[in-house]
């Protein structure tokens, strides 16, 4: 039980800094857009702004979805979930869990895969900048690991809600 | 087993699942690898990753983060007060004024955002508690609120049409500029409608007193009319640069961000409370939707490999043996009847799919389609018992709105959204026009 909690604290405590840290990349996005503008002004347009800027959304998004997921902000269809009790909501999820969990394990198993091969033979995208893929699979591959990890963090959640313990998310100050 | 039926299993197994009330991208996921694993093997553990590279290559999506920022940064540092006022001084003396002035809002506020949560958080903190004081009707105000945030994924920009544009492979720039005209008859039938009700009704939406009349100065008027300017501005900076060529799409989405940033400190309202709520629901809003379109992308791959895009075609075309437009209005149908059940994201990413290339072979035009699909899913954010609009509504409204007056009060908007569909629809060249005036002239 209290190993449980341990986990949950721990998953909790470093999906939130990491989601706060994704949360400020819009700036660093904005910031790329406006250069790609002010650069095609200036005579020499960047090559590298658009590719650059989609490799921090990517960042974004996937660093991002742990801290989205402890604020309730993955829409459920909640025609039902809606009217249940709280006991009810945590013993249906501790079973509908696992298949998000599921997902989330191909999706890892996927990105490992392709993060090695990119790796191996050094990959490049097929722009004029050509970058390298394995940084941006990197990362996308340790973001799907935080997503799994924060996954079970919530399975335990309910867990131990049904066992009588309740563990609520990191509260954000004015919410 | 064969394709057809594996098919269909998926759909139903997705529907059975998303009623149990997990998050959607999960559900979407999981039904996608637990069919492809079977089917391809370990061919099949690659697809949902290999979503991940084909979500980041499409550039157009870079505008969604952007304008849910603008959104949330108009309604947090709630720059559209002295808008509202102003409509409000305006419109206020003829009966349901307000009603038309909270439309005329709604119209303005979709110019500077893409979805309609902004509407409607803009609706229900500002005009939903004047128009209360006011006497009007609740079933009015929630249906004006509801119906008019609706506009934002309709009047440009527009996030809906941009994740069309993905799916359907047509520039967003002319999807956008297709949705002005629609947009725009909407919003005037809305008007109408509210004007000809009210004068019929009056006790739905009183005028203002003489009194209060007397008291609003010229001066006043004229002065609250500067509240324009500066959302003027943004949406020039954003809208403006990019039809004059000066900006690409993605580009102007980021000037309009810092526009709406910029106007924000000018007002003096950015606070370090409204910029942590900004920047951390944009995240969450941001992330919602990426992790669904990268659930639905891999479902939809696995749906294009089982070949259903050709038994569906077989199915409208050969065995029910109809004409192109009667295929047209079942697919319209059945988005209605889908949309009232599904997220609208994951509808458009799953079923889209599979009708655009319909569509296409029927020899529509697909830049109409989109604008014709955009209004079906307005439609959707109204009618129960999935809604985006309908849950907002039931969250930002205060306690003595009952859900039945919620669900009530959209119908006369829905059918108006209706209507204005079906005017589309007999004349394309209401959204068309627009679009080919520009053609050619703008990037990306």
């Amino acid at each position: 039980m209290t190993l449980l909690a341990a986990y949950i604290g721990a998953v909790d405590h470093f999906n939130r800094r990491v989601g706060r840290f994704a949360m400020y990349l819009i700036f660093v996005l904005m910031g790329i857009l406006l250069w790609s503008t002010i650069s095609k002004y200036a005579g020499a347009p960047a090559l590298w702004t658009l590719e650059l800027a989609q490799f921090v959304m990517v960042g974004y998004y996937i660093l991002g979805g742990p801290y989205s997921m402890q604020m309730g902000g993955h829409v459920r269809m909640d025609l039902l979930y809606a009217d249940w009790s709280p006991h009810r909501k945590a013993a249906v999820d501790t079973l509908t869990v696992l298949f998000l969990i599921f997902y989330l394990g191909v999706l890892l198993y996927g990105g490992l895969s392709s993060t090695i091969y990119s790796l191996e033979f050094g990959e490049r995208a097929h722009s004029v900048w050509r970058p390298y893929m394995w940084p941006i699979k990197m990362v996308t591959t340790f973001g799907i690991l935080l997503m799994l990890l924060q996954a079970f963090a919530e399975l335990f959640r309910d867990i131990l809600f049904l066992r009588g313990v309740t563990i609520t998310h990191p509260q954000e100050p004015g919410l | 087993m064969s394709y057809e039926l594996i098919a269909l299993f998926m759909f139903a197994s997705l529907m059975a699942l998303l009623l149990t009330g997990q998050r959607v991208f999960g559900v979407i996921g999981a039904v996608a690898v637990l069919a492809a694993l079977p089917l391809w093997g370990t061919g099949g553990v690659e697809i949902a990753f290999a979503q991940s590279i084909k979500l980041m290559k499409w550039y157009p999506l870079l505008t969604l983060p952007m304008f849910i920022f603008m959104g949330y940064m108009l309604s947090e540092s709630r720059i559209a007060d002295d808008l509202y006022k102003m409509f409000h001084v305006w419109f206020g003396p003829v009966p349901g004024g307000l009603a038309i002035g909270t439309i005329g809002l709604m119209v303005v506020i979709s110019a500077m955002n893409g979805l309609s949560v902004a509407g409607m958080a803009i609706g229900s903190t500002i005009a939903l508690p004047e128009l209360l004081r006011r006497g009007y009707d609740k079933r009015m105000i929630t249906g004006v609120i509801q119906g008019g945030s609706s506009l934002g994924i309709l009047i440009p920009p527009s996030v809906v049409l941009v994740l069309y544009g993905m799916i359907a492979r047509q520039p967003v720039s002319q999807l956008w500029l297709a949705g002005v005209f629609p947009g725009l008859l909407m919003a005037g039938l809305f008007i109408l409608y509210i004007a000809v009700r009210c004068r019929i009704q009056p006790h739905l939406g009183p005028p203002l007193s003489a009194q209060e009349r007397e008291a609003i100065t010229w001066e006043e008027r004229i002065r609250l009319l500067k509240a324009g300017i500066l959302p003027f501005m943004i949406f020039f900076l954003m809208n403006g640069l990019f039809l004059m060529g000066v900006t690409s799409l993605v580009e102007s989405s980021a000037v309009g961000a810092l526009a709406a940033l910029g106007a924000a400190v000018i007002k003096g309202r950015l606070t370090r409370e409204v910029l942590e709520n900004t920047v951390r629901k944009t995240l969450g809003i941001s992330c919602m939707f990426m992790w669904i379109i990268l659930a639905a992308l891999c479902f939809g791959a696995v749906f294009d490999g089982l070949g259903a895009v050709k038994s569906i075609e077989g199915f409208f075309l050969d065995s029910l043996g109809l004409g192109p437009w009667e295929v047209l209005i079942l697919m319209q149908l059945s988005f209605l009847i889908m949309g009232t059940f599904l997220d609208d994201t994951a509808m458009l990413v799953i079923v889209a799919p599979l009708y655009i290339p319909l569509v296409k072979a029927l020899g529509f035009d697909l830049v109409w389609y989109g604008v014709l699909y955009t209004m079906t899913c307005q439609i959707a954010y109204l009618t129960p018992p999935f809604g985006y609009n309908l849950f907002l509504m039931r969250a930002m409204a205060p306690p003595d709105f009952r859900l039945k007056d919620i669900y009530l009060s959209v119908i006369p908007f829905v059918a108006i959204m209706l209507l204005t569909l079906m005017v589309v629809m007999i004349y394309p060249q209401l959204a068309l026009w627009l679009p080919s005036q520009f053609q050619g002239k703008l990037q990306g």
